[in-house]
């Protein structure tokens, strides 16, 4: 029994200290990308070492600086007081864009409404219109039941920039943890409204065009929808561009045309060609 | 030999029990100096503002909308829980043949090791909607997350106060009975009466309890940052905000420190129950 345990300790001391060659931390929204290139990875080199954490983009930000990840997911680009820290440490960080996404405005199929304004849109997550009649007189006069992901996702950062402008959300959104979560609820309840990324949609939800226009692949990649963002992929490059290594290998398959079908795959649009 | 067995022995007790309180103090050592950055930077305001926006600019970091909807649920809950659990501890403890206790306790026992995340998903997926149908506007709300810490803290509530009532000596119930009374007024006026500490004790352990739960309320409760009005308006209490939002905030940042400060809030109010309860059952038994 005692030779067991003692084994078991050594071995896991083993991993512990064996294990972790790159590092990726960061968002929750490009998690399913690096999941599958890792994958992929993994099936032609089957001894590499890649720990993946999704936590939020800030996270991830944060620990590029404390040194704790290779690589920082965001969904997002660097904010104003990061790049000043940046600045003041002496580091530089290099941002690849990875895929882009659109932040798709999902309603029940049931609801007689197909196309929304960025106004409107505004109007309802600050809490200025309250039923859907207001949003336009033929829909029923029923609360509008808003959903929105909680603060700290990149999701919600894209949203409050392209679609609140500054202005605060009402305190009567419901502010959720998963995307899965708000498109089931709208699923369930004919007047919910939600916005998730356009890669989680499905067909239990009615997607609507914003400004006329509809979250269509191309129309994301020209930024011709109003709702779209870039993911990127922050790498220290203080000390010079990783040109060999773990760090350059994932870079490289991510932006090959492999990886950015594994992009496609997780429900983004590609970032490189039409 | 068992003189030094018997020092082994107490020494492992001994240093257990010291594990237990050092580790008391380290937790609450560890909140207060996460909180200590939020308290500096957003001071006061943290306590007295409704304002929630921790990631816009310029941020602010009010949690009493939180906390005002976490002791609303509480009540609301525990108006539900307790005279029930005492229904149920009261029935087990008086009336209930043998073979009825034993299928009570066991069911009992079955449903407290239900995990809390099973009755948040069997909420939003079964009750939920029927939420719309009685009229609530938003499917998740106070009355559905009441239900569900119902479910999670009755089987506990109604264990204790049974517990609470079978400790005291079977003479006095026996002495009641024999001077005329009826089995409930024996049961209600006499027993009930020489238990109350160990109800009292019960009654705060669900209270803290409750207010503690997390997975059920961030699940079921609607997770707006909003006073209610009614019982079917959606609200967001602190366990719920502090689960949601820890996952996700960068580490060391004001907003991580202010999670930490409605922590600290929770934990106090819970270290201020159990003195409570300690010192009144201890007046009472005397």
């Amino acid at each position: 029994m005692k030779k067991v345990l003692l084994v078991i300790v050594l071995m896991s001391i083993m991993v512990i200290s064996f294990s972790a060659k790159l590092v990726i931390k960061g968002s929750n929204t490009i998690f399913p990308i690096a999941q599958l290139w890792i994958e992929e990875l993994k099936k032609e080199k089957p001894d590499l070492e890649i720990t993946l954490e999704g936590a939020g983009s800030s996270t991830g930000i944060a620990a590029l600086f404390n040194g704790t990840t290779d690589i920082a997911n965001a969904s997002r680009f660097l904010k104003e007081k990061e790049i000043k820290k940046m600045n003041e440490e002496g580091k530089y960080f290099a941002p690849i864009v990875i895929a882009y996404d659109g932040i798709a405005i999902i309603v029940n199929p049931k609801l007689g409404i197909n196309d929304i304004s960025l106004e409107t849109l505004k109007g309802i997550y600050t809490g200025k219109l309250r039923t859907w009649n207001q949003v336009s007189p033929n829909l029923p006069k029923k609360r509008i039941v808003i959903y929105s992901r909680n603060t700290a996702s990149g999701t919600f950062e894209t949203f409050e920039k392209k679609v609140l402008k500054e202005a605060r959300m009402a305190p009567t959104v419901k502010m959720v943890e998963s995307t899965q979560f708000e498109i089931d609820q709208v699923a369930r309840n004919p007047y919910a409204i939600a916005y998730v990324g356009v890669g989680y949609v499905n067909n239990s939800v009615k997607v609507l065009k914003v400004e006329g226009v509809e979250p269509t692949k191309l129309n994301v990649l020209k930024a011709t929808y109003p709702i779209s963002r870039p993911l990127y992929m922050f790498i220290d490059v203080s000390n010079g561009w990783p040109e060999t290594g773990i760090i350059k290998e994932y870079i490289t398959f991510g932006l090959s045309k492999k990886g950015q079908e594994l992009a496609e795959k997780a429900g983004y649009i590609a970032a490189y060609g039409f | 030999m068992r003189e030094f067995k018997n020092k082994i022995n107490s020494l492992i007790i001994k240093s257990v029990a010291l594990t237990g309180i050092i580790a008391l103090i380290l937790i609450f050592g560890f909140v207060i100096r996460e909180s200590i950055p939020a308290l500096k930077e957003a001071g006061m305001e943290i306590f007295t503002s409704f304002d929630w926006y921790p990631t816009y600019d310029p941020p602010s970091f009010g949690i009493l909308t939180m906390l005002i909807n976490s002791i609303l649920l509480t009540i609301f809950s525990s108006l539900i829980v307790l005279p029930l659990g005492y229904i149920v501890a009261f029935f087990m403890y008086d009336y209930a043949k043998n073979f009825e206790k034993r299928m009570i306790k066991g069911a009992i026992d079955l449903l407290s090791g239900v995990p809390s995340v099973i009755i948040g998903m069997f909420l939003i997926i079964y009750v939920s909607p029927w939420m719309l149908e009685i009229g609530a506007w938003s499917p998740e709300n106070i009355l559905l997350a009441s239900i569900g810490l119902t479910i999670l803290s009755l089987p506990y509530t109604a264990s204790l106060m049974e517990e609470a009532m079978s400790s005291i000596d079977k003479s006095l119930k026996e002495g009641a009975l024999a001077l005329g009374t009826t089995r409930f007024t024996a049961g209600f006026k006499v027993v009930s009466k020489a238990a109350l500490p160990g109800i009292f004790n019960a009654i705060i352990l669900t209270i803290n309890r409750i207010i503690g739960e997390t997975m059920v309320v961030l699940m079921a409760a609607g997770g707006a940052n909003m006073l209610p009005l009614s019982i079917l308006d959606p609200i967001r209490p602190l366990t719920a905000a502090i689960a949601s939002e820890m996952g996700e905030v960068e580490i060391g940042s004001i907003h991580y420190s202010a999670l930490f400060v409605s922590g600290l809030v929770l934990l106090t109010i819970s270290f201020i129950l159990t003195l409570t309860s300690k010192r009144l059952s201890r007046r009472w038994s005397k």
